[in-house]
């Protein structure tokens, strides 16, 4: 394979993986000397009964969970944010736990950063690399498989005055622990396991097909594609099949790895962009999204589209390889299929509140989101509303 | 050792192309639609310079304090002499934290179509300036 110039590969968070570990997690507190923990949840996490389970172990542990903050909601903002990190301040937390979801843990990473660092959030350390010093312990207990937040240095928080997603990109941000129990994601809904499983998917996808990537991302990205591939189906029939779920949590996992080095392109821009501006939840905008963001890609990435149709079990023979990469493209349309009708997922931007009058702004806004310059094809205004009206 | 002996050699260059730029519509037009002001920071040597697309026209200024930047920059005045040649590989040296980035990140990713036409500029600017010495080329 071509290698690029230059990649790294620098993946400092423990990874745990176990069905019910998250109810006894005292070794691996000891190892980071966390003592007075601070809990950053959401009010629908707060109800389960792994949650109480996971607080009633920490505090069998000699550790103590301090305060816990759940007023965190789906977009989580800037004010949340203070908030949280206010509270924490004055309960004197050593460190931070966050159980929940991708807003959960974005939110969490805030609050540390907060927490540890002499300054303010937004004016001080948004961008790339700010921060000027390790922050505070933090542990993270996915609870969707998808985000992949757990092991990534991005924090996405919105800033509600101007209503944008601000991006805060450091090494720093990266968790400590990551606690991958397939238990706690046992109550996800079909739905929801569908859209954060394509979510994991286009982080695995995109992190393969980018300029960034690596001989190391694309070995985990592959293999997340070959996890979610065998099991995203079987997550969404059965709620409960255990080996499913732990695999999709390995694979979004896996892929949030990936795309913490190479990154994600058009897709996520698109995704962020109707996000951002008609409210479409992320999964959901990624899972349409990503079939028209390979094809966006098409002419610059045959070779690897075609590794991803064999992957998709599609054989080769007689193919060219336009044809093979075209092929990858239609199996994950087929995907699409499949989850719609097993799990009511949208196919169709129409679907789900944009409005064909929204397009152009939605474009406009993807140009200026920062997962462009990471894409393999220049990222123009008119190919990406095309892009959008094939999947509207 | 410094590609540039001091500040003031690195104003002249980097200043003066900043100031070439702002009269080039190509480039200068995109930049007073973002209406942002961008600080950039150098060091070895140490300099700011603050582009200010905020009005009607680009202001470039060195060393200036009074602007409140929209973005801010961070990088070695190398860093950004191999920028401005095209032959910095963006997200490496982000990754490197070779250059960091202070602010909205989508601001500064909406620059980089305006400034593209910049890289075929900057290599005749230093030869048609007296700069030739700098042109990484020769």
């Amino acid at each position: 394979m071509q290698l690029t110039d230059f990649f790294q590969f620098h993946a400092p968070t423990k990874i745990v993986y176990g069905p019910g570990l998250a109810r006894d997690l005292e070794a691996e507190l000891n190892d980071l000397k966390a003592r007075r923990i601070f809990v950053i949840t959401d009010n629908h996490v707060q109800q389960m009964d792994f949650y109480q389970e996971t607080i009633d172990g920490i505090n069998r542990t000699g550790a103590q969970v301090v305060g816990v903050f759940s007023d965190v909601p789906a977009n989580s903002g800037l004010k949340t944010v203070k908030q949280g990190a206010t509270l924490g301040s004055e309960l004197e937390a050593d460190s931070i736990l966050a159980i929940g979801g991708g807003s959960v843990i974005d939110t969490a990473k805030g609050v540390n950063a907060e927490m540890s660092l002499a300054g303010d959030l937004m004016t001080d350390f948004c961008g790339t690399h700010t921060m000027p010093h390790p922050l505070n312990p933090l542990i993270v207990i996915p609870t969707t498989a998808g985000t992949g937040s757990e092991v990534t240095l991005v924090a996405v928080i919105m800033n509600e005055e101007e209503k944008t997603k601000m991006a805060f990109v450091d090494r720093y941000l990266v968790p400590n622990l990551a606690v991958l129990d397939p238990e706690v994601t046992l109550s996800m809904p079909p739905y929801l396991t569908a859209s954060t499983g394509m979510d994991a998917m286009a982080h695995a996808v995109e992190a393969y097909l980018g300029v960034d990537a690596s001989p190391y991302s694309d070995a985990l990205a592959l293999q997340a594609m070959v996890m979610i591939r065998d099991n995203i189906v079987k997550a969404c029939q059965d709620g409960q099949n255990i080996e499913a779920r732990g695999n999709m949590l390995v694979a979004s996992n896996l892929a949030g790895v990936a795309f913490s080095h190479s990154m994600v392109g058009v897709g996520h821009g698109m995704a962020h962009s109707c996000g951002g501006l008609c409210g479409v939840p992320h999964g959901v905008a990624n899972h349409i999204l990503l079939p028209y963001a390979m094809r966006y890609n098409l002419n610059a990435c045959e070779d690897r589209l075609g590794v991803l149709a064999r992957l998709f079990f599609i054989k080769g023979t007689g193919l060219t390889g336009r044809e093979l990469a075209e092929k990858a493209i239609d199996a994950v349309f087929e995907l699409q299929r499949e989850l719609a009708r097993g799990a009511g997922m949208p196919v169709r931007l129409s679907q789900v509140g944009v409005k064909e009058k929204d397009l152009p702004e939605i474009a406009t806004a993807t140009l200026s989101d920062g997962t462009c310059i990471y894409n393999p094809r220049e990222v123009v205004y008119e190919e990406v509303l095309q892009s959008l009206k094939e999947a509207f | 050792m410094a590609v540039f002996e001091n500040a003031e050699v690195l104003e002249k260059i980097l200043g003066g192309f900043f100031r070439l730029l702002s009269g080039t519509p190509e480039v200068a037009d995109k930049l007073i639609k973002a209406k942002l002001i961008i600080k950039f920071h150098y060091t070895e040597p140490d300099l700011t310079l603050t582009v200010d697309c905020s009005g009607d026209k680009v202001e470039i200024s060195a060393n200036d304090d009074t602007k409140k930047p929209t973005v801010e920059m961070f990088m070695k005045a190398e860093i950004a002499h191999k920028f401005w040649y095209g032959k910095v590989n963006l997200t490496a040296a982000l990754a490197r934290r070779q250059m960091t980035a202070k602010g909205p990140i989508p601001k500064i990713m909406a620059l980089l179509p305006a400034i593209k036409p910049a890289y075929a500029i900057y290599p005749k600017y230093l030869d048609d300036n007296g700069f030739e010495k700098y042109n990484i080329h020769k």
